[in-house]
């Protein structure tokens, strides 16, 4: 038995969950945890899945070669030890809330995540969009993130100040604090 | 006085519906006294509804003003509500509760910025106040204990918006 990490890529159409799910389902696999976006047209769709004999990714592999022919997607399996899988997000620091936006350019992302990442703070959640119009594109990026207590803060804003300066976009830092009921 | 016990999820009794007081007895005075000792002797807490503690009657306290945020907003002070019914609401605001029925999460819900309230008061008094910012989030939760529901039937991505709290041992 063993859990697997199922990657599924192709143009987004109506059916794909369907025809994934009946696949899992047929071939006795549990879906334990996932998520599924959108990204430009590209339906993209990360599982983590269990079965109760199957632990190599060669055995489980041709199980999806009806999807990858019958839909056209792209699917990769990866074989998951058990201490790596975790089943809730958790938060060893503060959570935080991180915007950036401004003129899109390269290496928003990059200036923002080398400062987070030399820090060993993680990030949890990150979306990035293009918005506005194709003459004045924003970038857009929205980081959630766990900021260890060890950093310090004002050496973190300062990096931030710089980065803005440089790169010409906003950044603002926001604690999420929650209301005890 | 008393600090009373806190049902805690999956307890069935925090998904029942509370029913409505009667009037503000001395008997149910009473018990707003062991409610608020029970709010106040939990660690930042800022509300509290009867059926937390296992008694299914239409009571909530609330208190934003000493919370950090809270208490910098416009707000009431102590709240005493007793048959509390959310009138109107408008505007909307996202903010991560923890609740004392669900210790192991907290999660981002979306409520009402402002909401306009009927109760009794303290006194048995009928009343209708207007509430905003966190002090409207605080009403919000407890008025949702009345009717059986915890804050995880308000989240709508349980990926992004429920969070495991960080055990300190």
């Amino acid at each position: 038995m063993g859990h697997f990490s199922v990657s599924v890529m192709g143009k987004d159409r109506p059916g794909i969950v369907a025809e994934v799910s009946r696949v899992l389902y047929e071939f006795g696999f549990n879906i334990e945890d996932s998520t599924c976006t959108i990204l430009s047209g590209q339906f993209a769709m990360i599982l983590v899945v269990f079965h109760e004999k199957l632990k190599e990714v060669a055995d489980v592999s041709p199980s999806f070669d009806e999807v990858r022919q019958g839909m056209g997607l792209q699917v990769t399996i990866h074989s998951l030890k058990a201490e790596e899988v975790v089943h809730e997000k958790s938060f060893s620091g503060r959570p935080h809330i991180i915007s950036v936006y401004g003129a899109d350019r390269p290496g928003i992302v990059y200036s923002v995540a080398r400062e987070l990442a030399q820090r060993k703070v993680n990030i949890t959640d990150l979306n990035t969009q293009v918005v506005g119009s194709k003459e004045r594109p924003v970038y857009v990026m929205v980081l959630e993130v766990d900021i260890p207590e060890s950093v310090d803060r004002k050496e973190l804003d300062g990096e931030f100040e710089r980065i803005k300066k440089e790169l010409g976009v906003s950044i603002s830092v926001r604690p999420i604090e929650t209301l005890e009921l | 006085m008393a600090i009373l016990p806190i049902l805690q999820f999956p307890d069935p009794g925090l998904k029942e519906k509370s029913s409505p007081v009667a009037g503000v007895t001395a008997e149910v005075s009473a018990f707003i006294d062991d409610l608020l000792e029970t709010m106040r002797a939990s660690p930042g807490c800022i509300g509290i509804a009867a059926p937390q503690v296992g008694m299914l009657s239409r009571i909530i306290v609330v208190d934003v003003s000493g919370h950090r945020r809270g208490g910098q907003e416009e707000n009431h002070g102590l709240l005493v509500l007793v048959n509390p019914e959310i009138l109107a609401r408008g505007g909307k605001q996202i903010v991560r509760e923890g609740c004392m029925s669900v210790p192991d999460y907290t999660a981002n819900v979306q409520r009402a910025q402002w909401i306009l309230v009927d109760a009794l008061d303290r006194e048995g008094k009928q009343t209708i106040l207007e509430a905003v910012g966190f002090e409207s989030i605080a009403i919000q939760h407890e008025v949702d204990h009345l009717d059986g529901y915890l804050f995880l039937d308000r989240v709508s991505s349980i990926k992004t918006d429920i969070f495991r709290r960080k055990r300190y041992r």
